[in-house]
């Protein structure tokens, strides 16, 4: 995903066509579109720092590279936005850009950009405790790929 | 995942039952009122305490609260105690926020007598309790204080004179689980746990400075010293990162355990393991790390509030006064011995969004509580009230001596931003005598009062089925939310 798309105004959770909000009562979720699996893992992983911040006024200043592996492809999606969080959460770090370079129903590869949470200049939204396996689902459609995803809040 | 909607029946005018049908070994068991009952069925909770009741070695029933609502996997205001020889141990039935719970501390003054310096109170506590997404501590904890935290709980709070005894004694495990295995805590929880200790977090986590409103059993608010008027401290949050990590950690390893002990899974978030086997064991000596990592943080946000009321009131009113009332875990699972048809069985009791409320009759109830039964902490919306209650014999009878945890959500967190749309919900609150103080105005528009069920209805409900009794009902004066 380039950060041109990400740049657009529509580019908001709720705005985009390919991401929608799942509405739970107690906790926060995503249904995700793609044409392709890797393009499905990098835009699930945008939808979830969409739910923690407002994406506008995240910049890809620095990377860093991701590594998960898990038991098959749904796990690896879990185990994947979970690392995210873990990298946000532990390091301060807010993430706009997503590449995945390889990936497989075990293991995937990717670079992450974005910079250092500023709470003068970042919008923060919620705090996600958990990427949950609840209703989990990644299904082949007519069109691509979708996925289901609910975090804990 | 099977998300029908499973048959119910009455049971009595408080319970419902879901009669064990397919692959369920017990029946479900659900604590509500018939009003209540509708919104229930409005989502797949029921669903989820049916899928609970699946799993191997459940014990009785599986139970739900009144305040019950959807959660993952587990629903949320749900019970569920297995066998230690038989019965499964999940990371789900426990929940990301491990030991979230509450924290009650009473001063000796009224609101009368607070009434001009609230405000300046409220700000130094704002100012010193960090809170929101986010927000770190000042705290910056080595390995060495991690793994003392991890395993000594409170104590390793009283040890850095960040607690005073009896605020242990008042608290659930007196602040400490043992048998936490620091050793099986990841090195990635270490590092989320690491700059988070006295910090209140985000979403439905608060600090509340209240008023004692209401009595409603004298005998009971005398023994636990509370009386009309006087001021008191809520604090609601968990394990913060550390908990989350553990949770994220263990939910794959017993996805895979599953597998391999050949348990067939409802849902995938039910991952679990025999409590007896290696994974098992592994979960619960991480897991009781962080139930003592969110007992130091309770402990040492509880000592700046102190220090707050000290600096703001003198010394008198904050450091010797403020006097913890109880401390309550609502997210945990643990050994407890229950007498299940006339027969003393260790279980492994699962409580995600319910609260233990044991009769006086326990031993682990403390000594100066035991007349009445063991202190429950019941916090309601930033708009209404929160409650005190006592444990009951009923309770242990009956629901491995539980009882509700909170007032549940009416409304999704979009939904309550839409509602809330337009609108200055600090003037609002303002207006009825409440100050705010936010670290974000979206958490703020989340947790607006109508987003959650009047907790009133949930209380009552629970004394009305006999498993708790109201004691003192409590209404905010200022609230603080991350």
């Amino acid at each position: 995903m380039s950060a041109a798309t990400k740049n657009n105004e529509e580019d908001r959770v709720g705005d985009v066509g390919w991401l929608e909000r799942v509405e739970h009562t107690a906790d926060e979720g995503v249904v995700v579109h793609a044409g392709g699996l890797r393009e499905l893992f990098e835009r699930a992983a945008w939808g979830m720092f969409a739910c923690i911040a407002d994406m506008e006024r995240v910049r890809p200043h620095r990377e860093v590279p991701v590594a998960v592996d898990a038991a098959d492809r749904e796990a690896l999606l879990v185990q994947w936005l979970s690392e995210l969080n873990r990298i946000h959460q532990t390091d301060g770090m807010l993430f706009c850009e997503f590449s995945v370079s390889e990936l497989d129903d075990h293991r995937l590869r990717a670079a992450v950009r974005g910079e250092p949470m500023d709470p003068r200049r970042h919008d923060l939204f919620l705090e996600i405790k958990g990427v949950t396996y609840h209703g989990l689902a990644i299904e082949e459609t007519s069109g691509g790929w979708t996925a289901r995803i609910l975090f804990d809040v | 995942m099977t998300n029908d909607r499973p048959d119910m029946q009455q049971i009595t005018e408080y319970l419902w039952e879901i009669p064990p049908t397919g692959k369920m070994r017990v029946p479900g068991r659900i604590y509500t009122t018939k009003r209540m009952l509708s919104k229930i069925l409005a989502d797949q909770s029921t669903r989820q305490v049916a899928n609970v009741a699946e799993l191997p070695g459940i014990v009785r029933a599986s139970l739900a609260m009144p305040d019950i609502h959807w959660g993952y996997g587990f629903p949320i205001g749900g019970i569920a105690a297995f066998d230690v020889d038989e019965g499964v141990v999940s990371p789900g039935g426990v929940g990301y926020d491990i030991n979230c719970g509450v924290r009650l501390m009473a001063a000796g003054i009224t609101a009368d007598e607070l009434a001009g310096r609230l405000p300046l109170l409220v700000d130094r506590i704002f100012e010193t309790v960090p809170c929101g997404v986010g927000a770190g501590s000042d705290l910056d904890l080595s390995p060495a204080d991690l793994a003392g935290v991890a395993r000594d709980g409170a104590r390793w709070a009283l040890a850095r004179e960040l607690a005073e005894p009896a605020d242990l004694e008042c608290t659930e495990e007196n602040g400490c689980m043992p048998d936490a295995d620091p050793e099986q805590v990841s090195r990635e929880a270490l590092d989320r746990g690491r700059k988070q200790m006295g910090t209140l977090g985000s979403g439905n986590h608060f600090l509340e400075i209240q008023r004692v409103a209401e009595i409603y059993d004298a005998e009971a608010a005398e023994v636990l010293g509370l009386f009309p008027g006087q001021v008191t401290v809520t604090i609601h949050c968990g394990s913060r990162g550390f908990g989350h990590q553990i949770c994220s950690d263990y939910i794959p390893r017993m996805d895979g355990a599953a597998r391999k002990h050949g348990i067939e899974l409802p849902d995938r978030q039910l991952a679990c393991a025999p409590v007896r086997s290696p994974e098992g064991q592994a979960y619960l000596g991480a897991m009781r790390c962080a139930v003592n990592y969110a007992f130091a943080n309770r402990q040492v946000i509880a000592h700046r509030v102190r220090q707050a009321f000290a600096q703001v009131l003198g010394t008198s009113a904050g450091q010797i006064a403020l006097r913890t009332i109880y401390e309550v875990a609502h997210n945990i699972a643990k050994y407890e011995t229950h007498c299940i048809d006339g027969v003393d069985r260790k279980l492994c009791v699962h409580r995600k969004g319910a609260t233990r409320a044991f009769a006086g009759s326990r031993a682990e109830v403390p000594e100066m509580y035991r007349r009445i039964g063991q202190p429950v902490l019941i916090p309601g919306d930033m708009g209404r009230y929160s409650y005190v209650l006592t444990g009951t014999q009923r309770a242990m009878d009956e629901t491995f001596g539980s009882t509700c945890h909170g007032a549940g959500r009416a409304m999704s967190r979009h939904g309550a931003r839409k509602a809330a749309r337009g609108r200055d919900i600090t003037a609002e609150l303002k207006r009825k005598g409440i100050l705010i103080r936010s670290a974000g105005r979206r958490t703020l528009e989340e947790e607006i009062p109508e987003a959650y069920k009047d907790v009133s209805c949930v209380v009552d409900a629970c004394e009305r089925a006999g498993i708790s009794r109201n004691v003192a009902q409590l209404r905010p004066l200022a609230c603080i939310k991350g």
